[in-house]
């Protein structure tokens, strides 16, 4: 009780709530810019809570999350551009119903269905987390490397066109984990004398490299598109903010299976909003009695996908909470930022820092409450953001990405690492690797080597990872994975052929 | 774009690919070998070599299934039309290289002209590259480009105590 007290009086303070609602502008505008993803957002955000509490930190931080998650709606809804990966099935619906003339409509819609979304997956965080986490401190190091290794043929198993590019880009994150002093003796590996690289390579720095820049220079491929400076958005927006409330509440059973949706998605370690928001479309489309309306600008799929992202928020804490495992790049920043402020996150978080944790749960909750009040009264204004050009957006952000970098450790010598982690990135983009699998490859990196070294440590016999029952069912869970992945591509390369000899 | 030139493409596409593959295949292989020279422990059944080693036997294993489903799908015609391609490509995306390079000229020319000199070089610099140039969209650009330089500046160092840097220009 004296945790949640402390948190309610953290998160309830002028200042934190000041900052919340400042993050939560900034993650709605930061996603309404296509391109900018919430993950750029909350990673250019994370150099400002250095000076923070770290509760106020991560509310901050959660509150820019959210707002995120609902901002990528704005440019989906009206330009029918997702802003974030996470609006890509929202501009299925939302794009047409704008067209037709009610984009206040559409815009609205995804708020509440956010809103809602995100409030869902809070309660399951609350209800979720605590039970789990008293669950995984009972694992030892061979479950937890078992976990890992699951966690990371998921991430394989949903990369898309390429399960062999997905578990390249793995593996070469697990590689770039390696760099640096070893995590049980602190030897040294793979310095090549690089005082740089004596103590790894920046966790952050490759995040903003891989990730904003590459993205950034991707956005700059089309000459013609970025010197034109023409308006794309003209229609007035009519909002009824109350009567679509009603709509989106009139709508329980699709509401809450897409929020489901996304908790679910959002709590396996790898996946996130950019793959729930499609699932739940999909199934809403696949519940639906009239399934050929979806697609043509009707309220349940957009309701789907923005319930479906959002809810992500709070799944992907769950096993960031209870295992200490971020669900996602942006729970691992989040994860990240504690770290800095010199808190481990693992299973012990609830035991040592109850009221760090009960603060998230709540800063959820506040952060959903903000970006609704942000999202109702300022729509208009952000909408402005998405007549952005990329010419001021690039070089902006660009720099913004510097500043991040730098301010991490004080190195120039990051910067150099920053541009030349960027031009791997977009190589890696432009031929088709996925990036996620990568940064969550350095970031599980060295939990999977630390958890290996220890079991083996205290147990030299390997077989322990197949008769201890939880490794066990890890394991099978990762060769059932992998099974599933390969079965999909091959499934899909034969739908492809076919396709091809018809239309030949 | 005809059917031909969409073959062409995407043939090139996966020669690049196959390259990528043959450079991480060559870089876990050097990797793997240096990995030998990590002194092993006596206290531990795995020392510190041996994770990485189980990283870079992976990647070797997973690249040699890359190049050869790779080899599986790239004609023979397709290796005489690749540096056409990539000349091509190269052609399409000139915004990309320029963008690149001034971006790693400012990311070198910050340790020397300071943060603030370098960031509104850059910043104003790219943004008259990019833009559609107007006098209102210059007057924006040079707003913008003081903004994010000695604004951002100003700001890490008054509110965050965070100092961006001086450069050795400044410093004498």
């Amino acid at each position: 009780m004296d945790d949640i007290l402390t948190a309610l009086a953290q998160i309830f303070a002028v200042s934190t709530l000041l900052y919340m609602l400042v993050g939560s502008v900034a993650g709605i505008i930061a996603a309404a810019i296509p391109g900018f993803t919430v993950t750029m957002a909350i990673v250019l955000t994370l150099p400002l809570t250095f000076t923070m509490e770290p509760l106020q930190g991560v509310a901050v931080m959660l509150s820019v999350y959210v707002g995120g998650l609902t901002g990528g709606l704005i440019s989906a809804a009206l330009l029918g551009i997702p802003g974030t990966p996470s609006s890509v099935a929202t501009t299925f619906d939302a794009f047409p119903m704008a067209r037709k003339g009610d984009p206040g409509r559409a815009l609205s819609l995804g708020v509440w269905a956010s809103f809602f979304g995100t409030l869902i997956s809070t309660l399951f965080l609350v209800v979720a987390a605590p039970p789990l986490a008293i669950f995984a401190v009972k694992l030892g190091p061979w479950e937890y490397f078992s976990l890992i290794v699951f966690a990371l043929t998921i991430v394989a198993s949903l990369v898309g066109d390429s399960v062999i590019r997905g578990l390249l880009a793995g593996l070469i994150g697990l590689a770039i984990s390696t760099v640096g002093a070893d995590p049980i003796l602190g030897r040294p590996r793979f310095d090549f004398g690089i005082e740089m690289l004596e103590t790894g390579l920046p966790f952050l720095v490759v995040l903003i490299g891989i990730f904003a820049i590459s993205q950034l220079l991707s956005e700059v491929e089309n000459a013609r598109t970025v010197r034109s400076g023409a308006k794309l958005v003209t229609d007035a927006i009519d909002f009824k903010t109350w009567k679509v409330m009603k709509e989106v509440l009139m709508s329980p059973v699709n509401l809450i299976r897409s929020s489901v949706v996304g908790v679910l998605i959002g709590a396996l370690p790898g996946a996130g909003g950019s793959i729930s928001n499609l699932v739940a479309y999909d199934q809403a489309k696949r519940a639906s009695k009239t399934p050929e309306v979806f697609g043509t600008g009707t309220p349940d799929g957009v309701i789907a996908s923005e319930a479906g992202n959002s809810a992500t928020a709070g799944g992907g804490l769950i096993p960031l909470i209870g295992l200490g495992i971020p669900g996602s790049a942006v729970d691992a920043i989040l994860m990240a930022s504690l770290m800095v402020h010199g808190i481990s996150v693992g299973p012990r978080l609830i035991i040592d820092h109850g009221d760090l944790v009960y603060g998230m749960f709540i800063a959820m909750a506040v952060a959903s409450f903000m970006m609704l009040i942000v999202s109702v009264l300022s729509m208009r204004l952000f909408l402005r953001v998405a007549e952005v050009p990329k010419w001021l957006i690039v070089p902006t952000v660009l720099t913004c990405c510097v500043v991040g970098s730098f301010a991490l450790n004080n190195r120039v010598t990051d910067l150099y690492l920053l541009g030349a982690v960027g031009l791997v990135g977009y190589a890696m983009r432009t031929l088709g690797y996925s990036l996620a699998p990568l940064v969550l490859g350095v970031i599980l990196g060295p939990i999977a080597e630390t958890n290996l070294r220890r079991a083996l440590m205290t147990d030299s016999d390997p077989t322990q990872f197949l008769t201890r029952p939880i490794s066990l069912i890890f394991l099978i869970a990762a060769v059932l994975s992998i099974a599933w992945a390969i079965r999909s591509h091959l499934k899909t390369n034969k739908m492809n052929g076919v396709k091809d000899a018809h239309a030949s | 774009m005809s059917t031909s030139d969409e073959n062409h493409s995407l043939e090139a596409g996966e020669i690049a690919r196959f390259l990528s593959y043959v450079a991480i295949l060559a870089a876990s292989v050097a990797l793997y070998l240096s990995a030998e020279h990590i002194p092993s422990s006596r206290f531990e059944v795995l020392g510190a070599a041996a994770f990485p080693k189980f990283v870079f036997a992976a990647i070797i294993l997973i690249a040699i299934i890359a190049i050869i489903d790779s080899l599986r799908k790239i004609s023979r015609t397709a290796w005489g039309q690749f540096g056409g391609e990539v000349l091509n490509w190269l052609r399409l995306r000139y915004l990309v290289i320029i963008c690149f390079v001034v971006f790693a000229a400012y990311l070198l020319l910050v340790p020397i002209l300071g943060f603030s000199i370098a960031s509104f070089a850059f910043v104003f610099g790219l943004q008259l590259i990019l833009m559609p140039r107007t006098p209102l969209t210059l007057l924006i650009a040079v707003l913008v480009a003081l903004a994010f330089s000695f604004g951002l500046n100003a700001l890490f160092a008054e509110f965050f105590n965070v100092f961006l840097p001086r450069g050795d220009f400044l410093n004498g």
